[in-house]
């Protein structure tokens, strides 16, 4: 394949601060390539670099070939359209004309308008559905419309490589879509190279074919969003604790921040009050979410990874037993379990079904008659049981027998009920 | 189409309006003449007396030419220079490039050449001496690295402004002499005006505009910004350097013969803006109908509401102007443009 844009150990520094320190790129034509970041980071910086709107120090950029440096401004305008980040025009075109303007680098000094730059603008705002918007003035426009019609105007230019920095960086969730939608369309249909700069990671990771995360102005990450968005990049890159989830629709790295190891200011109202949670299946999420708010310090096992009980776990930060998913638990997981419930004050079975994998999980409620604990009965144990009534006769032995038990029959009271039992537990 | 037809009806009714202004001008001043005898000079009948013939030919068309001329400069030199900086608050006399031409024509005199050499067409020279000078100090104090902030420049234009004006003062009380006529320049007048300072202008009003109306393609790209600008193909540095100076120019030949009329440059940019919208194809020769018209009228003012008496027509312009101004600075609405 054709390299479109190709940068040679270029440097780059402003107000003797470096900012760039020696960066390769080959970008290849027809690829839509996101550059992501921290802040400081280099990346709106790199863009000035590859448009020439900075020139480097050291190194070459070479676009199509030659050498950016040697392009004209008119030439250059020809291969080359930049979006930049703020695209507020504080004056009262049409957008029509803005657009029209994006055919300047083709027009002569005197000549009125041709009838082929007519059509080309016609189909370029078909194209980004901005016809609609022709007389209208830029300043009357929506944020997302107004991107659509700088894009548009970008494209009149009939460039062979697109830059913009961060394009959807004052747009609502909507726009963002629609602009990085059109973007993809663009690159699809028309082989269009596009190299973006932003720091929306998910978004540059829905939309983007490759990724290029950069760090202290180097490349520290490139490839496909799957190798770079990973959650050990982005602690080393960004400081940042992340839960690397799938989106189940496009199939792409989803980031999500979590809250409790990077809240440095979170209320610190730690009771002394431990809980332990048995769950699996989703059936604790909600719960653990109110008890972690609450300050309680949180314990839970055993889980299989990837469950949602466990990414809720791994997300607030709680100490947890896993076990991989679809195979039994074994002895050394419950054996990690047996201890944290012995560290607990009180131990919450949830409403979970129980499988041949998970029954170690209710059986050894039996060694602990002394705990207190808290089962639900909203849900019959018959109906969570999937193995022939083993799971619940050891239920029944544990409801009969043992006369720690709270038998709760909502989740919403569960809250109310620990803080009596905390209370309680304080007066002794 | 019907914007195609709305602008043509814009210029109709300008052009008609001018004409009315100037004829009324004929007629009015310190000593009236009836319009019919005007109406017979200019259908070239000769049933009108030598001393209103004279009157109209030698003393009330050429100033109202020249305050055309002066109006239209001081207009299309402020729509340039609000489009290079991006700034509608911008304006020749704002930004000092008024008073360095005044300071480069107090030089002149100073250096000795009397205060009727004011025909002579070198003082124009000396006026762009100062006033592109004033420019290239204002643009090396305000340039930071490669670029040019709007705000630093304003701020270095009008601290040249203020060291300039005190310059012209100072070289004022040094030679007391001619102190009316100079005092009456430094606030903006065209008394006395006369053919040959129409012909000391206008060689240099027409080559800065010839210039500017090559590149008012350009002016449209640059509103865009610099960076947008730069992408779009333009050569930014260089159509800034070049339109600096033609503004420059225009600024400098008609504060050669009227002193500094603020506001203009400012105002009636502005006011064009609205109605016909910031394409400067379509805005400069609005705004340079427009700007000529409202000096005409303001000169028409100037030298009738206190006949046989003349104020300086500065002080109109600035009273008009001034509130204008301020208007603008509370009204920061994003529709100045």
């Amino acid at each position: 394949m054709k390299i479109m844009l190709k940068t040679d150990n270029i440097k780059f520094s402003y107000n003797k601060t470096n900012i760039i320190k020696g960066i390769d790129l080959n970008i290849k034509k027809g690829s839509f390539v996101g550059i992501i970041g921290p802040n400081a980071s280099g990346k709106s910086t790199l863009l000035k670099n590859i448009s020439k709107t900075l020139t480097v120090d050291q190194g070459k950029v070479y676009l199509d070939k030659k050498v950016l440096n040697d392009y004209n401004s008119m030439e250059l305008a020809k291969k080359m359209a930049v979006v930049p980040q703020n695209t507020e025009v504080n004056f009262n075109f049409n957008v029509y004309d803005i657009i029209m303007m994006g055919r300047h680098p083709y027009q002569k000094r005197w000549s009125g308008l041709k009838q082929e730059d007519k059509k080309i603008v016609k189909n370029i705002m078909e194209l980004t559905d901005t016809l609609k918007l022709k007389n209208k003035l830029i300043n009357e426009l929506s944020g997302g419309e107004r991107q659509r019609v700088i894009i548009a105007r970008a494209l009149a230019q009939d460039p062979d490589v697109l830059l913009l920095d961060e394009p959807t960086s004052n747009l609502d969730i909507n726009y963002q879509g629609e602009i990085y939608g059109l973007l993809k369309h663009l690159n699809q249909k028309f082989n269009l190279t596009i190299i973006t700069v932003s720091h929306d990671l998910n978004l540059t990771a829905q939309y983007c074919e490759e990724l290029l995360l950069l760090k202290n102005g180097k490349i520290f990450a490139a490839g496909n969003a799957e190798n770079v968005l990973t959650e050990k990049n982005i602690k080393k890159v960004y400081k940042a604790e992340v839960l690397i989830k799938i989106n189940p629709i496009s199939g792409k790295p989803f980031v999500t921040l979590i809250p409790e190891k990077n809240d440095k200011y979170k209320n610190q109202k730690n009771k002394d009050f431990k809980v332990h949670v048995i769950a699996g299946g989703g059936t604790a999420q909600k719960f653990l979410y109110k008890l972690d708010n609450e300050g309680y310090p949180l314990s839970i096992g055993v889980l299989n990874i990837g469950d949602a009980d466990w990414q809720a776990a791994k997300e607030l930060g709680i100490e947890t037993v896993e076990a991989p998913p679809f195979i039994e638990i074994t002895e050394k997981e419950i054996n990690k379990n047996r201890k944290l419930i012995k560290k607990a004050d009180l131990v919450i079975l949830s409403d979970l079904p129980f499988g041949h994998g998970n029954l170690a999980n209710l059986k050894i409620l039996l060694e602990f008659p002394e705990k207190k604990k808290i089962l639900f009965s909203n849900l019959n144990i018959e109906k969570r049981d999937y193995i022939k009534g083993k799971a619940a006769a050891i239920w029944n032995k544990i409801i009969i027998e043992d006369e720690n038990v709270i038998l709760l029959k909502e989740k919403d009271d569960l809250i109310k009920k620990i803080n009596e039992l905390e209370n309680m537990e304080m007066e002794r | 189409m019907t914007e195609y037809k709305k602008n043509i009806l814009v210029y109709l009714v300008a052009v008609i309006v001018l004409i009315l202004i100037g004829f009324t001008a004929l007629f009015i001043g310190s000593s009236y003449i009836n319009p019919i005898d005007v109406v017979s000079y200019i259908l070239s009948n000769n049933q009108i007396s030598a001393s209103t013939a004279i009157i109209i030919s030698e003393i009330r068309l050429p100033r109202i030419i020249l305050a055309f001329i002066v109006g239209a400069g001081l207009a299309v030199a402020g729509s340039v220079f609000q489009a290079i900086i991006r700034n509608p608050m911008v304006d020749p006399y704002i930004i000092g490039i008024s008073a360095g031409a005044g300071t480069g024509v107090m030089v002149a005199l100073f250096l000795g050449i009397e205060i009727s050499v004011l025909n002579l067409s070198s003082i124009p020279v000396f006026a762009f001496i100062g006033a592109v000078s004033t420019v290239f100090i204002v643009y090396q104090l305000a340039k930071v690295g490669k670029k040019l902030p709007v705000l630093t420049f304003l701020l270095a234009g009008v601290a040249m402004s203020f060291i300039l004006n005190s310059v012209m003062s100072f070289l004022m009380v040094l030679r007391t002499e001619n102190l009316q006529q100079l005092v009456y320049w430094l606030m903006g007048s065209l008394a006395g005006s006369s053919w040959s300072d129409i012909q000391m202008v206008l060689p240099y009003f027409l080559a800065a505009l010839a210039v500017i109306v090559f590149y008012l393609k350009d002016l449209n790209i640059l509103l865009l910004g610099e960076e947008s600008a730069a992408h779009l193909g333009l050569n930014v540095e260089r159509t800034k350097i070049i339109l600096l100076g033609s503004a420059s120019l225009i600024t400098a030949s008609v504060v050669s013969v009227s002193g500094s009329i603020g506001f203009i440059g400012l105002v009636v940019p502005h006011i064009t803006r609205m109605i016909i919208g910031p394409d400067h194809r379509k805005l400069i020769p609005l705004t340079a109908l427009f700007g000529g018209g409202f000096l005409l009228v303001a000169d028409t003012a100037a030298r009738t509401i206190m006949a046989p008496m003349e104020l300086p027509v500065g002080i109109i312009t600035a009273l008009a102007g001034g509130p204008y101004f301020i208007h603008l600075l509370r009204n920061k609405s994003k529709n100045i443009w």
